[in-house]
Parts: structure tokens; sequence; C-alpha cells
């Protein structure tokens, strides 16, 4: 298959915003050794390239339907992308923690699918808004999105959802596997939650391509992804204690 | 350049509601129209020779510019060159509309400014940072520096 490589290149080249940047060690895999190199996140695609003024970039990663995994110990500060059964893992190693907590948070809220159901999420919220607290400010801003949703809007009655109870459930559903179906009874049906949005998208057209995922999906992706950081975090806790008992056993026993 | 072209293959394969039979022709001077399956999945247009699984390509839509040509027929010019361009013929003007509004909804940057905006005027409306319930406020790819022109705040700033 033929990636248009001049486009990947014009835009790691183009003014759009660099996301992250910096050196990680990337994994040989048949060597099983490691190399550094520079990488580039933007939007969901990683570049990388020797060092940071080469021209010629060695490769990109694109970052959809991937999980970022932290690794405990193979290789200090290791994390993975890994694209699943049959598919590639990628295996990193950062200089420190705190590069290492940095890069993963960053290329989990990297893919093009969370974007998206993200961006929804907050279309609703931002209709809820509107709504709720409104007219106080005649809209001072002149932006095309803004209007045209405002026409939207008024034309559409649609359920309200309650934000409130949708950040619970996200908090409540903190440990339960990702995507399984919960107790929860879903209150929007997908069906519904297509046709709210096939009338709320900002400019007067078709639904966006993921328009079935629901936001029960999405607190639960949301919370999936959560629990990286907080495993990330654990372990940083729990090497922090080894290193305090270590240093307590090196104390003089008087007792 | 390497690619984690399997992954991306893969990709491809995923449904989308933007997957039709397009008369597609090639930027090339000397390009003619070919029958491909056009899909359209994340930022990437994947174009397939009618009844085969693996695409012939995919095209990064971002920074390129789509256009209506007549009718029935659109345009994506990529690279600054505007006489370098992909056309695409479609069967009607409905759905030709739909593929231009669906591409360029599909960039990540068009994502991105739409975010920012709604972010901002949540935090306007109520007071609220919206990202904050899902803990990631100070994700660099989300702060509201990033590429959208300075709207009116009354409140402090994100």
């Amino acid at each position: 298959m033929k990636v248009h490589e001049k486009l990947l290149t014009h835009y790691l080249s183009c003014t759009s915003p660099v996301d992250k940047e910096g050196y990680l060690n990337k994994k040989k895999m048949r060597t099983a050794t490691f190399q550094r190199r520079w990488f580039v996140l933007k939007a969901n695609l990683l570049f990388y390239q020797e060092r940071p003024a080469d021209r010629h970039l060695l490769g990109v990663i694109v970052l959809e339907g991937c999980a970022v995994r932290c690794l405990a110990a193979e290789e200090q500060f290791a994390f993975s992308l890994v694209f699943g059964p049959g598919l590639k893992t990628y295996t990193f190693a950062a200089e420190n923690r705190q590069a290492q907590e940095s890069w993963v948070e960053a290329l989990m809220s990297a893919s093009h699918c969370y974007l998206s159901l993200l961006v929804k999420n907050l279309e609703r919220e931002y209709e809820e808004a509107k709504q709720q607290h409104g007219c106080r400010a005649a809209s001072s801003s002149s932006s095309a999105l803004s209007l045209s949703m405002n026409r939207i809007s008024l034309a559409v009655p649609g359920p309200s959802v309650d934000v409130r109870e949708w950040r619970s459930f996200s908090a409540s559903a903190v440990l339960q596997a990702p995507l399984a179906s919960t107790k929860a009874a879903t209150k929007k049906s997908p069906k519904l939650w297509s046709r709210r949005n096939a009338y709320v998208t900002p400019l007067n057209g078709p639904a966006l391509p993921y328009g079935e995922w629901s936001m029960q999906e999405f607190s639960q992706l949301h919370d999936y992804y959560g629990q990286e950081v907080e495993r990330v975090r654990e372990e940083w806790l729990k090497s922090k204690r080894v290193e305090d008992d270590t240093s307590e056993e090196d104390l003089i026993d008087l007792g | 350049m390497r690619f984690n072209e399997k992954e991306m293959v893969s990709l491809s394969r995923q449904p989308s509601e933007m997957a039709a039979e397009l008369g597609m022709r090639g930027p090339k001077k000397g390009d003619v129209v070919k029958r491909r399956l056009v899909k359209l999945v994340v930022n990437f247009l994947f174009y397939f020779r009618i009844d085969e699984e693996e695409p012939i390509g995919a095209l990064l839509l971002e920074q390129c510019r789509v256009e209506k040509e007549d009718k029935q027929t659109f345009s994506i010019a990529f690279l600054d060159e505007a006489e370098r361009k992909y056309v695409f013929e479609c069967d009607s003007e409905d759905q030709c509309k739909e593929w231009i509004d669906a591409i360029i909804k599909a960039s990540y940057e068009f994502m991105r400014k739409n975010l920012i905006f709604y972010r901002t005027e949540i935090h306007r409306l109520t007071g609220k940072d919206p990202l904050e319930q899902y803990g990631i406020s100070d994700e660099a790819r989300f702060q509201v520096s990033n590429g959208l022109q300075a709207l009116p705040r009354e409140s402090s700033s994100l």
C-alpha cells in the first residue's frame, strides 16, 4: 500500500502544532536493542528521525487502534504501543519517570477516535451550557461555528443530557473492564444518539463517521485509559516506597 | 520512510460511513479517471481497486484544500500545489456535497479547533473547564493557544 510520504513529511514540517517531541529509545524488535531516536508527535502521527535537525525522516507510526502500556521493568521507564493480535507492538524507553509518564499521557490522547469522541461530548455540553447560561452574552463570538450551532439548536428539541449524571458515571466506572456492557442501562440508545448527532453537528451536513459511539462507551474508554495513568502513578509510588525502604535498611541496626 | 503498513491496512478495514465507488483521477498530467472504492477512515482517505481487500494507497487529509469542481465532482489539493489535485467524480450532487463535508470534518486540525472552541465557550458560559473531568486539562494538544484566534473571554484564562 502506498502511503503518500510527501503528504506526511509536509504535515510534519508545516505550522500545525507539535503535541510532543523529544528523544526516546526505540526498541529494534529483531535484535532487541534500543536505538535513540528523535520523536515528534503531531495529531495521531508519531514521526521519528535520528536527530531533531535531520531532514531525513526515518519513519512514522499512525496511532489508531493501539493501546499504550507501561512496562514494568524490562527496560527502565519503558512503555509500548500495542496494536493487537497479529499486529505490531512498538516498545520505547524514556530517560526518566517524568518523561515516561508524559509520553504515555500524550500518546493516550493522540488518536483521532479519541478526539472525535471528546469533541462530540463537548459539543453537547456546549449546547446545554448555552441553554442554561445561554443568552447572557449575546455571543459576541463571530465564529461561524457558533452561528450555525444556534440555527441548529433551535430546530431540534432533543433529549437533554445531565452532565453531572454522566460525570458521576464516569467516576464510578473506574474499575470496569473497557467497553464491557455495564449495569447502568443506557438512557440514550445508540440509535437516538446518532440521530441527535445528525442534527447537532456544527456545520449543516452528515454526522461524523463515529456517530454510533454512545456516551457510555466514551466514559468507559476514558476510564480505561485513565487506568493506565493510575497504574503508572502507582508504579511510581511503589518504586518510591521501595527506595525509602531500602534506605531505611541501610541504617545501622541497633536492635 | 517506514510506516506501520499492516496496522494501516487493518485501519482501512474499519467500518466507515463514508465509503463509496467513485471515479478517481490522480494529479499528474495524463492521469485518467479510474473507478475506485474510496473510503474515509479517521483522517485518511483510502482507495481500493474494486473488490480488492488491500488499499492501493492512503492520503493524509491534513493541510489540504477540498473544493467543488462542478455539480458532481470535487477535488483535493495537497502541498499548497493548487494545480496538483486529486479529482473525484460522484454519482450525484448530494453525494458530492456529503463527501466534501465529511473530508473537511475528518481533519484532525479541524477537530482540534472545534474542541478548543467548545472548551473556551463552555468555560466562558459556566466558569468550568470541561476537560477537567477527564484529567486532560494540561495536555498540550488541547491548549487554547493552539491555532485558534483569540475569542473574547470574560473570566480567568484557561
